[in-house]
């Protein structure tokens, strides 16, 4: 799957971009700008806006979501921030407080 | 190195892996072992080692246990055990670490410090790091009787060299024997 | 200093103060301080004990070595060596184990976008 892996012991503080797939499993704190998808795991802390083509959440996320194709909140996920993105899956069980725009247009 | 997949299976986070594509600009810190494969610009600092791949850059003061380097890095690294240039790396700054190797092929331009001079290496002053610190800041000067008495490997203090061996190349700081580390500075009457 | 065949050696007993130059190939195993500026290769071996400034076409170390070093060639310093000085030259080899503590200039060629 993803090339891309923030270890759980990792801390990032700036910016990350990329063509590719990420995952993070530690913490995030900046901006993410991707070309493909982000994976939040469960114990991912990202403290950032995200911008990026999918975003998959089971950690904690706090910062505004972008995503041009599709967001979704799994269970036990925490998310605050404003999402935007045409397609959005928030599963049972997950926590999410902020505003949602379902982005009709092509990014 | 294990490849990516089984990397990215690991649900452990034991080992970071930075993709060719990704650009990480900032502050990284960590307790893991990271590969980077990509461009990871700003501050390093790891309590486990870290690989730079062939296709890695790494634009950073590095503060890490071990280092191996098979792509560029431009910053300096302070290694607590060991730095390896290997044949396709290439680094320009400072190392400081308590073993360095430099493989053939391998690209350097900067400052070298190891620290110690005296006799055989024991794994402890290998590890012990705090004295090395202090190599950096001391301006070129040595004390001979210290000198000869590293060099000599556990014989009695023999006389200081005659003053003419001092008068070639400037020579670094160099630790005396059995000080564990301590750097004697001393200003040398020429 | 005889050109190619001939290899100088230093024993191990004998101190040279002093300038050496020399084309063939030179061995130390004793003391040397000074300058040497040699064509060839030069070794110090383990017992030997260099003091210099130091020139020549290729450079091996396995024993003490203080002053500058450029080497048109090769510097190679091996796990037994115990080296501080400047190192110019093209390439460059420190084995673990050695010592080394200085600065070395070798040609590093970095990616366009660093």
């Amino acid at each position: 799957m993803a090339n891309t892996v923030i270890g759980s012991s990792i801390i990032i503080d700036g910016e990350i971009s990329g063509d590719e797939d990420l995952v993070v499993q530690g913490t995030v704190k900046g901006k993410i700008l991707l070309k493909e998808s982000l994976y939040v795991e469960s114990s991912g802390v990202v403290e950032a806006d995200i911008e990026t083509q999918n975003v998959e959440v089971s950690g904690k996320v706090t910062g505004n979501i972008n995503a041009s194709d599709k967001v979704e909140l799994k269970t036990d996920c925490r998310v605050i921030g404003d999402i935007k993105a045409p397609r959005i899956l928030i599963a049972d069980g997950a926590s999410f407080k902020g505003n949602v725009d379902m982005d009709m247009k092509e990014r | 190195m294990a490849n990516p997949k089984d990397l990215s299976v690991s649900a452990n986070g034991d080992n970071t892996v930075i993709g060719p594509s990704i650009v990480i600009n900032g502050k990284l810190t960590g307790d893991e072992d990271l590969t980077v494969r990509g461009r990871l610009e700003g501050e390093l600092a790891l309590t486990k080692t870290l690989i730079v791949e062939p296709s890695g850059i790494v634009k950073a003061n590095v503060s890490v246990k071990n280092a191996v380097i098979s792509g560029a890095v431009v910053g300096n690294v302070d290694a607590e055990e060991s730095i390896e240039l290997t044949k396709e790396g290439r680094m320009v700054g400072d190392i400081r670490s308590p073993r360095v190797i430099l493989v053939d092929g391998a690209s350097f331009k900067g400052r070298i410090d190891m620290g110690e001079v005296s006799g055989e290496r024991t794994a402890s002053e290998r590890g012990s790091r705090a004295p090395v610190r202090t190599v950096r800041s001391v301006p070129v000067a040595a004390r001979p009787g210290a000198n000869s008495r590293a060099r000599s490997e556990g014989k009695p203090p023999s006389p200081p060299p005659p003053p003419e061996s001092r008068s070639g190349a400037p020579l670094p700081p160099m630790v005396a024997a059995g000080s564990r580390r301590r750097v004697v500075v001393k200003k040398k009457a020429r | 200093m005889a050109q190619g065949e001939q290899t100088g050696i230093i024993g191990k007993g004998i101190t040279i103060r002093g300038n050496l130059t020399g084309g063939g190939d030179l061995v130390i195993e004793g003391r040397v301080e000074g300058q040497i500026s040699l064509k060839n290769h030069l070794t110090i071996e383990r017992t030997g004990h260099v003091e210099a400034e130091i020139r020549a076409e290729e450079l091996t170390i396995n024993g003490e070595a203080s002053g500058n070093i450029d080497a048109s060639s090769m510097v190679s310093i091996s796990s037994s060596a115990k080296v501080a000085g400047d190192i110019k030259a093209p390439r460059v080899v420190i084995e673990d184990g050695a010592v080394f503590n200085g600065t070395i200039q070798m040609d590093v060629k970095l990616p366009d976008d660093i």
